[in-house]
């Protein structure tokens, strides 16, 4: 049963990740500029080597021929050559997901321990100055668009997950908050609570364990959104990473790159999303 | 008393010329590149990063002196041209080692020769010697000569070598192996690129030390042009080699000694009008662009002396045609900028029966004369200059909408749908010679953006700019060169199919720290010269 359910979850997220990449190839496809070569330009260029340039992404003009071809590919470990950087997409990854997936993990990290951090105490010992300020404080970051941050963290200098933080902070602040405010006025809360418990136990045992599986469920949210943030970041701290390489696959047309980012990124979002849904369901199962 | 002082002077002077030495060895030269370099391997450098590796790593037979526009003999002790171009023969230095302690010799520049014209190669630098069809013949006579002969002759061969980086044709590490005074230590993708100094340069100053002077130049990988200005106010890099107008005259401000203004550049700003027959535009568009006298009343009625104050902050100059007056040879002396003059140019385009209607132009039939300029998103001064055009052309009765694309949407238009009315772009000149603009100014080329592959020209002009173009690339007789291609920019003057608006100075930024940097207006602007830049002694009491 468990494993009946392991294995759909599964097969969604690889259907899911493919429909993704089709889609992603599809919109690359059809955007202006696509299969043309900067270099087209370079006055020194005879018109033989002009012909092969254009010609050489010919293969990539009909999109459900590539995208066969592609996935031949990956069958057999082989998951293209970047057109615009003339590089193995493999190898690329290989040096760019490490850089990625370290600053987006530190931001969550940083992120949620920053939003709850704020969250618990404006719900336990409730005071109105506390909130105010915190919530005009959230709310200032959630206005500012992630590029602004990364920009002021260019400036002032920093580690470049700070900015990652910033972004998914005021989100779990606020959702956090909202959540814990509900759980504290269960009846099973009110009622531990009637009985005298030390607020640490109630915290502990009544409360987050009741919270967990929509927090659970942000989890999967913060993930994508996480790396929604890391693209523009990366292009602006000039950060070697993923995201700065999907945003030099979208200025040069870069199909089998793209490709490959999208998928990476929907596999990604989706097995976070898996993930705290079934933690989320697991939780939901034990009695509080 | 003689005796005593002679020895300690001798040591004194010792003791000061080893100081100096050692004050101008050593230290790590740090620069940004502005994308990740596409390969290090030298014969196909197509981008400004690739092209930075190539020239502070490779070595070449024969260099450009960037500063005195002579060129100098560098791999090559000597060489000579025959065959009215089609030959040259070079006498190549003896004991002389690659990077990696293998020596060099006739073998390696005929390897490299012939791996540059491997027609499946499609290398920019190869196709400049491709002046006709058929092979390219290496002939090593000795270990150190080697005789090239090309199927045609080649206009200004020499100088062409400059670009040509010598391989190993016997190293294992292949293209990494170099002759030039840097190679490749380490590389972090999409993060730097850390050059050493080759411990077998074979250049020496004339205290007979080993050149480079720098032991190590560090090229962090940067986009942000703002980062790269304030990180070189904090003195974390030392060399800015090209800046805008903007950032120049902040920089100027602070640090007069830093900033350096070299005069105007080899790069042009221009506009053309699309005038491709099948371009799918209306037919009374297409009339106004091929008519000469519209395409010069639009040149007369742009103020260029308003864009280089404006826009520039007076660091560039109204241009005249094709090449820059720094390109001291090959300017046409002779022409001088279209005068900025509405009156002119209304008067012009009454002759082709334009007539303002109020505050409106309209043509002959009667339609109002309304254009769509397009450029590349994201380059402020060029979207700043579409936007004094517009007001230019207003003061005519012309309504100029303004359009940004991102580039390869740009490109597409321009080289394949043809599906625009007028261009803003920059041209980007790396070689004073006027060979290298061939694409551009033949009719048959896809470079001659206004009109491109033409089957025969399809007017008079261009039938005669072809006839020059190829006159001059078929005689190595540099006067009878430069009548051909003053000529050619007289036409152009004329005909007006480029409506060339400025020479952007060459603006850039040196560290106060660095001795022997003379910034230039040839590329690479600051460092044309790396093998003999060095850090200053710090001087006690100033700043660094």
């Amino acid at each position: 049963m468990w494993i009946q359910r392991l294995l759909r979850h599964l097969l969604t997220l690889l259907l899911t990740a493919l429909l993704g990449g089709l889609l992603g190839a599809t919109l690359m496809r059809l955007a202006p500029g696509f299969g043309v070569d900067e270099r087209e330009l370079d006055t020194r260029l005879n018109e033989q080597s002009l012909q092969v340039l254009r010609q050489s992404r010919a293969n990539e003009r009909n999109i459900l021929r590539f995208y066969a071809q592609y996935l031949r590919g990956i069958i057999h470990g082989d998951l293209g050559v970047s057109p615009s950087l003339g590089r193995p997409v493999a190898e690329l990854f290989s040096e760019r997901a490490p850089v990625t997936l370290r600053s987006v993990a530190l931001g969550l990290l940083e992120g949620w321990l920053l939003g709850f951090a704020l969250a618990l105490p404006g719900v336990m010992w409730r005071g109105w100055a506390y909130d105010l300020l915190t919530s005009v404080v959230g709310g200032i970051v959630v206005c500012l668009p992630s590029a602004v941050l990364a920009m002021l963290f260019l400036y002032v200098g920093g580690p470049g997950s700070l900015p990652i933080a910033l972004v998914v902070f005021p989100r779990i602040f606020r959702y956090s908050r909202n959540l814990l405010l509900q759980t504290y006025s269960l009846p099973h809360v009110l009622t531990a609570k009637a009985k005298g418990l030390h607020s640490t136990r109630i915290l502990l045992w009544h409360v987050l364990p009741s919270a967990a599986p929509p927090l659970l469920a942000l989890v999967g949210v913060s993930v994508s959104m996480a790396f929604g943030a890391a693209i523009p970041i990366e292009v602006i701290c000039d950060s070697p990473g993923i995201g700065k390489l999907a945003w030099q696959a979208a200025l040069g047309r870069d199909l089998p790159l793209l490709v490959n980012i999208t998928i990476f990124v929907t596999l990604l979002t989706l097995t976070a999303n898996s993930f705290s849904d079934l933690i989320g369901k697991a939780f939901a199962k034990q009695p509080t | 008393m003689r005796r005593i002082w002679s020895p300690l002077l001798l040591v004194a002077l010792l003791a000061v010329s080893a100081s100096t030495t050692a004050a101008q060895s050593g230290r790590e030269l740090r620069f940004y590149l502005p994308a990740e370099p596409k390969t290090f391997h030298p014969l196909v450098v197509a981008d400004d990063s690739s092209e930075t590796i190539r020239y502070l790593t490779g070595g070449v037979l024969i260099r450009f002196n960037r500063q005195t526009q002579e060129l100098q003999p560098e791999l090559a002790a000597s060489w000579k041209v025959s065959e009215a171009g089609r030959k040259i023969s070079f006498k190549l230095r003896e004991g002389i080692l690659f990077s990696d302690g293998m020596p060099f010799s006739a073998e390696d520049v005929a390897f490299t020769m012939r791996a540059l014209m491997d027609p499946n190669l499609h290398s920019p630098t190869g196709d400049s010697f491709r002046s006709a069809e058929g092979q390219v013949k290496v002939n090593v006579t000795d270990p150190h000569s080697v005789v090239i002969l090309f199927p045609a002759p080649v206009a200004g061969l020499e100088r062409l070598f400059d670009q040509v980086a010598i391989l190993s044709s016997r190293s294992p590490k292949k293209e990494m192996a170099v002759l030039g005074p840097f190679y490749v230590a380490d590389y972090k993708a999409g993060s730097y690129v850390l050059l050493r100094q080759n411990p077998n340069y074979w250049k020496r100053d004339s205290t007979g030390q080993r050149l480079p002077y720098l032991d190590s130049i560090r090229l962090d990988i940067q986009q942000n042009r703002d980062m790269e200005l304030l990180h070189f106010r904090r003195g974390e890099i030392h060399l800015i080699n090209s800046l805008d107008a903007e950032s120049f005259d902040r920089l100027a401000g602070e640090m007069p000694s830093a900033a350096h203004d070299a005069g105007p550049s080899l790069d042009s700003e221009q506009m053309w009008f699309n005038q491709v027959s099948s371009a799918p535009l209306p037919t009374y568009k297409k009339a106004w662009f091929r008519s000469q006298n519209f395409r010069r009343a639009i040149s007369e009625a742009i103020n260029r002396e308003d864009i280089c104050r404006v826009v520039f902050a007076r660091h560039a100059r109204p241009a005249v045609g094709p090449v820059s007056p720094a390109n001291r040879f090959w300017f046409n002396q002779a022409l001088h900028v279209h005068p900025f003059d509405p009156q002119k140019a209304l008067r012009r385009l009454g002759q082709e029966g334009f007539h303002l209607d109020g505050k409106v132009l309209r043509d002959r039939e009667g339609h109002s004369v309304e254009f769509s300029l397009i450029t590349n998103a994201g380059n402020k001064s060029r979207e700043r200059m579409a936007t004094m055009i517009q007001q230019d052309l207003a003061q005519i009765g012309i309504r100029l909408n303004v359009v940004t694309l991102d580039f390869p949407s740009l490109i597409e238009r321009i080289s394949r749908t043809f599906d625009y009315e007028t261009c803003l772009l920059g041209l980007v000149n790396v070689d004073l010679d006027p060979s290298a603009q061939m694409s551009v100014w033949l009719s048959s080329a896809s470079s001659h953006q206004w009109n491109p592959n033409q089957k025969s020209p399809e007017t008079p002009w261009e039938a005669e700019l072809d006839l020059l173009m190829r006159a001059q690339a078929s005689t190595t007789d540099n006067k009878k060169r430069k009548e051909y291609f003053d000529k050619v920019q007289q036409i152009v003057w004329d005909q007006v199919p480029f409506i060339y608006l400025i020479h952007k100075n060459a603006l850039s930024a040196v560290s106060p720290s660095l001795a022997n940097a003379t910034p230039g207006v040839l590329r690479p602007q600051t460092y044309w010269n790396v093998e003999k830049i060095y850090f200053a002694p710090e001087k006690s009491g100033g700043r660094r």
